[in-house]
């Protein structure tokens, strides 16, 4: 495991959010090494979002203490936001502006001169590029969502809940894309409650509820730790699934 | 450090010019920018066109000790038919008023008005001076005059009428009533650019989640307002040049003093009014928060400021209170600009309220925002 050796630039220790007396984030703690793909899974109302947003420092810390590639996030928020790449649950864009125009101002935020079209093509949007986003499939405003998270060539990419709500094409053409950014050596921070998404692009995964973080590791790690305490499939595990029919009936093509 | 400010402005000016993109592709947006103040001046353009409205409004002055004379003046005063303005005491003072539109007549009695003559009885002319463009008034009052005259002649019998008024029309500055109430009007469309605008644009973003994007890069609450500034600053001004355009080629608009100066003066007004908008829009959650807060703020400024009405026609008490709205002095300077050619040494009074406002209107702004 070479990764092990890596260093970490997410440190993550006893994070925690409040709202009144409700604890949303319970002080959490974990570490991201670079160039890992890194997953928080959990149900909805887990505390995932607010982990993210508390990490990329656009909501204020309750407790505990999180380091981006040496930076306390919440000594120095600008710093940080410099190499980090974001793509927000429902992100809104501006309205009226095309793609290409949206990645020039955003690369303007960061003082940069712009790439819209290479941006674009990364994110097979080339074809889109005078389109406004309110015009985009949800595929395609997915797929933008991160052309716009990579205008500052970020270290760190955080996408919360990318596939939520996409079809199955979109999703898969997704994955692709994650597997891309990695490999270009940017570390990825993604929030997902789907499993096979998770077990396809994680290196490790942590596991939240109500708040925890209740289990953390890699999901091979994960599985046979379960299979060691003795858990059987009640039903037998087939050889293709719905899915597999689906994707084999529709094709892999993007439909948007 | 340089490179720091480079920075800082090139952010800037990237979210200036996707906002300038934005108002012009918005349809809405440019109505309410560009069409919607120019068909405001033509309705109220149309109204006050030429010499419209004869108001009776006069001023009084008595230069004569006679007895007549005073007494005279003093059953004139206490005349119902006319509105005496009754703090004018000198005829220049007179004049400068009817040269502003306040007063549309001055009745003065010449020194030596009411003085006996030869025959013992009272004699003399009384002057009524009117605007040569709007005459109607002043020659309404001058027969009414002379027909109370008349009848005190009648009364000491003499035929050969030893009371008269003479009618003096003068040119003081010949503004037509659209010269004046064009200023109130440039004044609305700062206004209402400056507060509707805004303070329902950054709640709706707030609301979609743009600003919420916006600030997972590394800028300030700052950089927006500039930017945002900047984008109302280019598109305000553009919407003050066709009007002016409309005003000098459809109602004989006469400009009386110097571009440059009113140009400084309304980039002024302009980030004043710019901070009510911002200070409601950047801490208003959402448009169910700005809507009423924005009435709240701007109808008062509509009706008070000498926008729709002129301040003169106030008590004189409110017109004392109003002159402190933030409206008032950007109205009011506008109009000693183009009617009166005054430059901006002239306008202190003006410029200082104007300064006050945007320094507390600023703090407010920047201390209430949020950004979601």
């Amino acid at each position: 495991m070479a990764k092990k050796a890596a260093q970490n630039i997410v440190v993550v220790e006893g994070l925690t959010k409040r709202y009144g007396d409700k604890t949303t984030v319970n002080g959490i703690s974990f570490e991201v090494a670079e160039g890992e793909v890194f997953g928080i899974l959990g149900p909805n109302g887990a505390g995932k979002t607010t982990t993210l947003e508390m990490i990329e420092a656009l909501r204020p810390i309750d407790g505990g203490k999180v380091t981006l590639d040496g930076f306390d996030v919440a000594k120095h928020p600008m710093a940080v936001k410099e190499i980090i790449g974001i793509q927000l649950q429902s992100t809104a864009f501006f309205d009226k502006l095309s793609l290409r125009e949206q990645l020039e101002m955003f690369s303007g935020l960061y003082g940069e001169t712009a790439h819209p079209d290479e941006l674009l093509e990364e994110v097979q949007l080339t074809e889109k590029a005078k389109s406004y986003v309110e015009n985009l499939s949800g595929g395609q405003r997915q797929r933008f969502s991160i052309a716009a998270a990579l205008v500052n060539k970020p270290r760190v990419l955080f996408l919360d809940e990318p596939t939520t709500g996409l079809d199955p094409q979109a999703r898969r053409n997704l994955w692709e894309l994650v597997q891309q950014i990695k490999k270009k050596g940017i570390t990825v921070i993604l929030t997902t409650h789907y499993m096979e998404e998770a077990e396809l692009l994680c290196d490790r995964v942590a596991i939240m509820d109500r708040g925890e973080i209740i289990a953390i590791d890699t999901p091979q790690n994960l599985v046979k730790q379960l299979l060691a305490r003795g858990f059987k499939k009640t039903q037998h595990v087939e050889q293709a699934d719905l899915e597999d029919v689906f994707i084999d009936l529709t094709g892999k093509e993007l439909r948007e | 450090m340089n490179a720091k400010i480079t920075r800082y402005f090139t952010a800037v000016w990237g979210l200036m010019k996707a906002y300038i993109r934005r108002l012009f592709r918005d349809k809405v947006a440019l109505f309410f920018t560009f069409l919607f103040p120019v068909l405001f001046l033509f309705v109220f353009g149309s109204i006050n066109r030429g010499s419209g409205d004869i108001s009776f409004t006069v001023a009084v002055i008595n230069n004569s000790d006679s007895s007549f004379s005073q007494q005279f003046i003093g059953e004139l005063e206490k005349n119902e038919t006319f509105k005496i303005k009754e703090d004018v005491t000198t005829l220049d003072d007179a004049r400068e008023r009817m040269g502003r539109g306040e007063i549309d007549t001055i009745i003065e009695a010449p020194e030596g008005f009411g003085e006996e003559n030869a025959q013992g009885v009272p004699a003399g002319k009384l002057n009524v001076y009117y605007e040569e463009a709007s005459p109607q008034g002043g020659q309404t009052i001058a027969a009414v005059l002379q027909g109370t005259l008349d009848g005190i002649n009648k009364q000491f019998g003499q035929p050969d009428a030893p009371l008269s008024v003479e009618q003096k029309s003068t040119a003081t500055e010949n503004l037509s009533s659209f010269d004046y109430i064009f200023s109130g009007l440039l004044g609305f469309t700062i206004l209402s650019l400056g507060i509707f605008g805004l303070a329902n644009a950054m709640p709706a973003e707030k609301k979609t989640g743009a600003f919420r994007r916006l600030r997972a890069a590394p800028i300030g609450a700052s950089q927006l307002v500039l930017a945002n500034a900047g984008a109302y600053l280019v598109s305000g001004l553009l919407s003050l040049v066709l009007m002016f355009v409309v005003a000098t080629q459809m109602f004989d608009f006469t400009m009386r003093g110097d571009y440059l100066t009113l140009l400084v003066f309304i980039i002024f007004s302009i980030f004043v009014m710019f901070g009510f908008g911002l200070a409601i829009g950047g801490w208003a959650k959402n448009e169910n928060q700005s809507a009423p807060l924005t009435n709240v703020v701007a109808l008062p400024l509509m009706f008070l400021s000498g926008v729709f009405f002129p301040r003169f026609l106030f008590p004189e008490w409110l017109q004392g209170i109003t002159g402190y709205l933030p409206l008032t002095p950007i109205v009011d300077g506008i109009r000693y600009i183009t009617t009166e050619g005054a430059r901006l040494i002239d306008l202190g009074p003006q410029l200082l309220i104007l300064l006050i406002w945007g320094v507390v209107i600023y703090i407010i702004a920047f201390k209430f925002f949020r950004w979601e």
